[in-house]
């Protein structure tokens, strides 16, 4: 014990020992992706199952169908006479309706503005207050009028109206029934959320003239598709990424395979094999659309607020028929009805891999806590490192002859002398990068949509040249260049910060600080070049470029197949509407780590210092 | 407190008859829009009060009034409610309001002690015994949830000002309780015919706990009629709006399967109507029911301890509409053309049918000519929750006064559990829309504060609403973080908030509508809170995480305490001898046994 404790503190001054973060550091980001590809083994995954007991999915009898489907037919003529009216008009036949079967309706306007942009429409929203109970719970059915394909979602709204005068028979309802129809599957109903807990801006969004109690579930009805279907589509991300209760997904897979013989398909995979491939591509899209954090559906805004959604979307081609979809969202609303507390022994972090299996949180964050690690790690050896200067140990045998005889040994190395750290330099640089940020942040939430292209496109050129600018301005236009051990500590300032930022957000957006983990992680490794190096420094430079964020926001939309125009849009739309924070993260934390990398790679440190001193 | 009593004198006068005789009971059925019908029982008996208090309870139910002697309680008034009032489709509610709770049980008395603490004490007893008495949880009941309103509530019954001195009221809500059969059959056991006789033959569970509303209510209180001996008066009363359709199901068949197509009531002046197409016409029809098909059963006869003058069954409609009954029925018409009731025979079964109004020929059904329109209530409250999030939230409560020009007073009283601290100077008022100093609405403001775990809030604002305008009144709280040994079974359901309690004081001016001179009440929803609840796997994985952590320290602790160190050159030589010695004592002693046995041999 002692001769390892001894060992230990010998290693401990060993200058080997600062040769190794690097190394370190790069296993950390190769380990997290390899670790992240196992994912998708039935060893690391699990089986999805019920935690929550009440839920009870699949137990109940349906009723929904007969001459319901004589019902369905006859809204569905109503519906379809209001293809071509206005929100207002089409909001007051439903408010006939709904008036008709005796519910309670409301009405409420909304305005937003976006890029320029104004988004302005009326939800309309009845109440089918439970039987016996008292307005303290409800869960929510809501079809929008457009779904975010800005297809006419006919069936959808005609199966929630029939829905929800089936509903209205039954007495055994403990939770109110609220059925919102909004204009369109973007803003409305994000309007609707906020105003129902009363987080909204009063400028922009009307309140809500009747409500009933604490939201327990919501289900989102996307029907647009015409003729029979042969499964059902579960699209659960929340805006930001945040997830539904894992049991409200296992829960409609257990109603609809196991009582309605439904196949359920998540993340658009209509074929899955249930093998390797198939379950890393539903990792790999879940992954994505939890990175963007946009709205996957109507159901995306309720989640914010931890009210529990999903979005059902008939597709495929087989024999189920619109009463088959009632039938599903009847036994799930059945299920619901059962919760006495709120869903909560479920998970809320999750990875799916298919219908049957997911990864949860203990198992997949580990794969972006070390991605997010290596910038840390980088990050204190450089702190320890700047601390301490190098002394070749031929100038400095002298003085190693007066050293005790113990530390004899390391006299044939280089040896290290503690110096005092600069700090002010990198500070101000690091922070002013930081609060640069916030430039491209507002720009490109504030500009009109007709100017967003051009506006990015200067903005690429002089993001291309800023660094550039930066460097030659700190290395000839500044009194005192910055020294090598600055530039070590800008590096430092900036990796901790972008470390510290990513394992925060690790825990929230596991699979944003993945990505974006992964897209920086070139920055650890980023380093200035001697002059001697010019084609390495300039060849650096140049492989950063290709991954800084307006470069790869180009390349994505590029591979996506939309306009960069349109990611910009959705992007402002998203911050501006839905509160999405993706692009806070973009411009504010990773632009400014990959500016200062670039203008690390592209540094001159003086050597003055070291002539002087030898 | 005198001039409130002047308040009831017409309302007594009203029930003269009733008063005067020892038991009576009646229905009243009053259809109501949409096709809903509000069926009220009323039972009612009178002991002498030299009578009671000689034991001799004659209809006065024995178990209840020893209860009531027992802990000296002057006034007592106990509310089992479910479901909400649609105030407005169903108009004003029953009796004024008076004769509800909020959701769950609701209980007020007023006790004779001479000190707060033996006002506690005799609570606690009572709670306990009505506890057992209903199969209620009262006993819940503690100091945490009991107020001592001070507005709000005002005693109903005549007592003379010696014991008004020393009478105290305690009053307690519990939201969460569910009221069901259970509380339903010892109801029932209290009524002189128990539900065997007489118009409580129609209560049955099934009907009564699957009604959109319904509120059972038993309220005790000395009456003293002029120049009579004072009486001793248990009103039970059970509201109950039917949903017809729903009630209408057979029993035997309840799970409300589409009926098959054809059956189907469609709107067929639709282009598209056809045989497999219907747009379905569910209330514009009109109601058709018949007593024995909406509770299940028929009225089986009278109670024979009531009063003979009182008719038994009333119905609220039109005279213009036609009624059918059993035969050997008397109807008696009331002249003001709304409003029959029925004598009905002591021994036979009695039903009676709402016939369907024809929609066309002479006679076409309006609004008016079929149903008796409800009365526009006197406000509309509605109460809900602002905020999201575990840590703050808010309170906003929407009251509307519908009247164009008369303006309306009444006390707003909340209680509210000390979990939920509430800020009062964010109590703010908006009338319209635009925000106004409170002072203008809120003439007065009780506030008792909580304590932790002691005692809950208790807000009472007397308010002043200006005729046809919406006051919002608005505040903040803050939720706290309980114990969690302090949490519910089921704690991630959230906490319920009792209802808020609203009396609308009767109106001063002489002129005013009848409607107005007498105080009513109504009450909110309750509420669901929730609170920061922990992950309750997480103090077991931390009991067990924690205790491994002190065994392992406490084990090497323990080790380093009483052990002593030393390099194995260091310590003493005679460890090493007396490990020899042993080994040299013993095959000494081995040679010497074998030196021994050779001596033998």
């Amino acid at each position: 014990m002692p001769r390892l404790i001894s060992a230990a503190m010998a290693l401990r001054r060993d200058p080997r020992l600062l040769k190794l973060p690097p190394y370190i550091s790069l296993l950390c980001v190769l380990v997290g992706v390899v670790w992240l590809v196992l994912l998708p083994l039935d060893q690391y995954s699990r089986r999805t199952y019920i935690s929550e007991n009440a839920l009870l999915p699949g137990q109940v009898h349906t009723y929904f169908g007969g001459s319901d489907q004589h019902v369905f037919r006859a809204y569905r003529h109503e519906v379809d006479a209001l293809l071509n009216s206005t929100n207002v008009q089409v909001n007051d036949e439903l408010e006939k309706i709904f008036k008709g079967m005796g519910l309670k309706v409301g009405r409420q306007n909304y305005t937003y503005h976006s890029s320029g942009e104004t988004y302005t429409g009326e939800n309309v929203y009845a109440i089918l207050q439970a039987p016996r109970g008292d307005a303290t719970e409800a869960i929510v059915l809501v079809a929008a009028w457009k779904n975010l394909e800005e297809e006419f979602n006919r069936n959808g709204v005609a199966l929630a109206l029939t829905l929800t005068r089936y509903f209205k028979r039954w007495s055994l309802w403990s939770k109110d029934i609220i059925m919102v129809v909004p204009p369109d599957s973007r803003a409305g109903m994000q309007a609707w959320v906020d105003a129902y807990h009363d987080a909204h801006d009063g400028a922009q969004v009307a309140a809500l003239p009747i409500k009933s109690g604490a939201l327990q579930g919501a289900l989102a009805l996307d029907y647009a598709q015409d003729g029979r279907f042969d499964s059902v589509h579960i699209a659960y991300d929340g805006v930001n990424g945040q997830l539904p209760n894992l049991d409200l997904i296992n829960s409609v897979v257990n109603i609809a395979s196991g009582q309605m013989g439904m196949g359920s398909v998540l993340q658009g995979l209509l074929r899955h094999s249930q093998k390797y491939d198939d379950n890393l591509r539903t990792v790999m899209r879940g992954m994505l659309s939890q990175a963007l954090g946009r709205a996957e559906g109507p159901h995306s805004c309720f989640i914010p607020y931890h009210v529990d959604a999903l979005t059902l979307k008939p597709v495929g081609n087989g024999w189920h028929d619109e009463m088959g979809l009632g039938r599903l969202i009847e036994g799930l609303f059945r299920s619901l009805n059962n919760l006495l507390e709120k869903l909560h022994q479920s998970f809320f972090f999750y990875l799916l891999i298919h219908k049957h299996r997911f990864v949860s949180i203990g198992t997949y964050l580990p794969s972006a806590m070390l991605i997010a690690a290596n910038f840390t790690i980088m990050a204190i050896a450089l702190w320890v490192k700047s601390g301490y200067k190098e002394v070749e140990p031929a100038q400095d045998k002298p003085k190693a002859e007066e050293v005790k005889d113990g530390e004899e040994k390391t006299e044939a190395m280089p040896r290290s002398v503690v110096v005092e750290r600069q700090t002010l330099l990198p500070l101000t640089l690091v922070a002013g990068s930081q609060f640069l940020g916030f430039v491209p942040l507002f720009v490109f939430n504030q500009t009109p949509s007709s100017l967003l292209t051009p506006v990015f496109a200067i903005f690429t050129i002089l993001n291309a040249a800023l660094p550039h600018l930066a460097s030659v301005f700190l290395t000839s236009h500044i009194s005192q260049p910055p020294s090598p051990q600055q530039y070590q500590l800008i590096k430092s300032f900036s990796l901790l910060l972008l470390g510290m930022f990513l394992s925060a957000l690790a825990t929230l957006n596991f699979a944003l600080a993945f990505l974006v983990g992964l897209i920086a992680s070139p920055l650890t490794f980023s380093r200035p070049w001697a002059d001697e190096w010019i084609g390495a420094r300039y060849a650096h430079a140049a492989a950063l470029h290709l991954l800084s964020p307006p470069v790869v926001v180009l390349g994505g939309s590029l591979l996506a197949g939309v306009g960069v125009h349109e990611v910009l849009r959705e992007a402002a739309f998203g911050w501006n509407v839905w509160g999405m924070y993706t692009p806070l993260i973009i411009w504010c934390v990773w632009w400014p780590a990959w500016l200062v990398g670039e203008i690390v790679v592209l540094g001159r440190p003086r050597d003055g210092e070291k002539e002087k001193k030898a | 407190m005198r001039h409130f009593f002047s308040y009831l004198i017409p309302f007594s006068i009203l029930f003269w008859t009733a008063i005067a005789s020892d038991y009576y009971e009646q229905l009243i059925l009053k259809p109501l829009p949409q096709s809903t019908l509000l069926a009220s029982f009323n039972f009612r008996s009178n002991a002498s009060l030299s009578q009671f208090e000689a034991h001799n309870f004659r209809y006065f139910p024995r178990s209840l009034g020893q209860v009531i002697q027992h802990v000296g309680t002057k006034e007592l008034h106990l509310r089992f409610s479910l479901g909400r009032w649609d105030a407005e489709s169903w108009g004003a509610r029953p009796w004024d309001g008076t004769k509800e709770g909020g959701t769950g049980v609701e209980l007020w008395a007023w006790l004779e002690a001479e000190t707060d603490e033996e006002a506690d004490r005799k609570w606690l007893s009572l709670t306990n015994a009505l506890s057992g008495l209903f199969c209620a949880s009262l006993n819940f009941i503690d100091e945490t949830r009991t107020t001592r309103p001070v507005m709000s509530f005002q005693p109903e019954g005549d007592h003379p000002n010696s014991t008004l001195a020393n009478m105290q009221l305690l009053h307690g809500v519990l939201p969460r309780e569910v009221v069901c059969t259970e509380n339903l059959t010892p109801f029932l056991k209290l009524l002189p015919c128990k539900g065997k006789a007489g118009i409580s033959t129609l209560l049955d569970g099934h009907k009564l706990f699957d009604a959109s509303w319904q509120s059972m209510a038993i309220d005790i209180r000395p009456i003293c009629p002029d120049g009579e001996e004072c009486v001793l008066q248990i009103e039970q009363t059970i509201d109950m709006v039917l949903d017809i359709e729903r009630s209408k199901r057979p029993r035997e068949n309840p799970i409300p399967r589409p009926p098959p197509g054809h059956d189907m009531k469609c709107n067929s002046s639709k282009p598209y109507h056809s045989d497999d197409t219907c747009f379905p016409t569910d209330f514009a029809e009109g109601q058709e029911w018949a007593l024995d098909q909406v509770f299940g059963k028929s009225v089986k006869g009278t109670c024979p301890l009531t009063d003979p003058d009182v008719p038994p069954l009333c119905i609220q409609v039109p005279n213009i509409r036609d009624i059918y009954t059993t035969a050997g029925a008397t109807e008696l018409k009331n002249p003001n053309g709304f409003s029959r009731c029925y004598k009905i025979p002591s021994d036979a079964d009695f039903s009676m049918m709402l016939p369907r109004m024809s929609q066309e020929g002479e006679d076409p059904a309006t609004n008016t000519r079929e149903l008796v329109q409800p009365e526009t209530p006197l406000l509309y409250a509605e109460r809900s929750f602002t905020g999201h999030g575990y840590e703050r939230g808010g309170v906003r409560t929407i009251l509307t006064n519908p009247s164009p020009d008369t303006e309306v007073e009444f006390v707003y009283m909340e209680s509210l559990p000390w979990f939920m601290r509430i800020y009062l100077h964010t109590l703010t008022t908006h009338i319209n829309g635009e925000a106004v100093p409170k002072n203008n609405i809120i003439e007065e403001i009780y506030y008792r504060p909580a304590l932790d775990r002691v005692r809950g809030t208790q807000l009472e604002l007397r308010m002043r609403i200006p005729p046809a305008s919406t006051v919002f009144l608005t505040y903040d709280f803050e939720k706290s973080i309980l114990r969690y040994t302090e949490y519910p079974p089921d704690a991630n359901r959230g906490f319920d908030v009792a209802a808020a309690i609203i009396t609308i004081l009767p109106s001063t001016s002489p002129d005013a509508p009848l409607a107005r001179q007498k105080a009513s009440s109504l009450r909110t929803t309750t509420l669901l809170l929730s609170l920061p609840t922990p992950d309750f796997s997480m103090p077991y994985n931390v009991i067990i995480f924690t205790s491994t952590v002190i065994a392992l320290a406490f084990g090497g602790m323990y080790n380093i305490l009483i052990r002593r160190f030393v390099g194995a050159d260091e310590g003493p030589e005679n460890v090493a001898g007396l490990k020899g010695k042993i080994i040299a004592a013993v095959s000494n002693l081995v040679g010497k046994l074998k030196g021994a046995k050779g001596k033998v041999d």
